[in-house]
């Protein structure tokens, strides 16, 4: 099997699994979107070795190298939103941002000093 | 059949624009040439130029969007792989991502509330840090507006791609587990794409993160929104 095969094989593969979530979540009503779903149930899958690890190898390595090309047509519908932050409204992307640096910081802080307690204690 | 015709030029355009974009980034390494920014302005502007609607973009756009559902399936693999460590960091992880998703619900409430805007606006900036079905979700069952909701979220997201290296600099932020535990928490999806580019191991926390950040926000939300309006 060539790898281009493999690849396309593998993300029909990763397709399946995502259906699954979705079914999971509809039918359930969960609001857990179904692709973390479909993650859980991979994870799950591997863990408990019901599928083998290159099974999904190549296909995985493809999408998390261009990961952030399967996001372009969400970020590009920004676009149609542009008129929500016009005057008064530029407010609020530096309220989004503020906010989100607050987060990023002050949730990475903790953890990294949670984490590096652990490791020390472990040594 | 004109339709099919946009849509494969459209999706064509895109992956050509994306690989000019990984071909810029990898020779002019700044934080605004990341691919995702990159490729996301140039496709705008040069829908603008051409006077084309987003929908016109997403005949073909939705193609690729539906592969994201299994991009992000597909990041249980890295998760798989770091499992033994995850498991011994997990405490640290769920703490720091509860006080983030805390922080991201109370801090984006308040200061819009503070600035004056609408209950409208509010509710859909509360779930800004979580991945976009979970947020507009939140967003809707609050009061919100859905796609407004999911411009927050890309605001989130995109801004913390372009903020996080002052953020981590200024939070001397250097362990894989602070960094993903940051990014996963601020920008979900978007966040661990861009980890993941950096280092498997800050990917695989930003995606336990950003897992954890929708789990937490939806509990949080109704409860810290109904406490603070």
């Amino acid at each position: 099997m060539s790898k281009a095969v493999a690849i396309i094989v593998q993300i029909a593969g990763l397709y399946i699994i995502y259906l699954l979530g979705t079914l999971i979540q509809n039918t359930f009503n969960l609001f857990i979107p179904g692709s973390v779903i479909g993650l859980v149930i991979l994870f799950a899958f591997l863990s408990l070795k019901l599928v083998p690890e290159n099974w999904f190898k190549q296909g995985v390595g493809f999408m998390i190298k261009h990961l952030p090309f399967f996001f372009i047509p969400a970020t590009v519908g920004v676009m149609s939103y542009a008129y929500v932050f016009e005057g008064k409204g530029v407010l609020l992307v530096f309220i989004g941002l503020l906010s989100t640096a607050l987060v990023m910081g002050i949730s990475g802080v903790v953890a990294q000093w949670m984490a590096r307690r652990r490791e020390a204690a472990h040594e | 059949m004109n339709s099919l015709l946009l849509a494969s030029a459209v999706i064509f355009m895109t992956i050509l624009i994306y690989q000019g974009a990984l071909f810029v980034y990898r020779r002019f390494r700044r934080i605004y040439t990341a691919p995702i920014i990159l490729s996301t302005v140039t496709i705008i502007i040069l829908l603008l130029v051409f006077g084309l609607s987003y929908d016109t973009y997403m005949l073909g756009g939705r193609w690729i969007d539906h592969l994201l559902g299994p991009a992000v399936v597909a990041l249980a693999f890295p998760l798989y792989q770091y499992r033994d460590l995850l498991k011994k960091m997990l405490l640290p992880i769920l703490v720091g991502t509860s006080v983030g998703a805390f922080i991201g619900v109370t801090s984006g409430l308040l200061l819009s509330k503070w600035a004056g805007f609408s209950e409208l606006i509010i509710h859909s900036i509360v779930p800004k840090s979580v991945t976009t079905p979970v947020a507009m979700s939140i967003a809707e069952s609050s009061g919100g507006v859905m796609p407004l909701a999911a411009v927050f979220v890309m605001i989130a997201g995109i801004g913390g791609v372009l903020i996080h290296p002052v953020v981590m600099r200024f939070s001397r932020l250097t362990h894989p587990l602070g960094k993903g535990v940051g990014m996963g928490s601020a920008s979900h999806a978007i966040g661990t794409a861009t980890s993941m580019e950096r280092d498997p191991l800050e990917g695989s926390v930003s995606t336990i993160a950003m897992v954890l950040s929708a789990v937490i926000v939806s509990v949080l939300a109704p409860g810290l929104t109904l406490l603070f309006m």
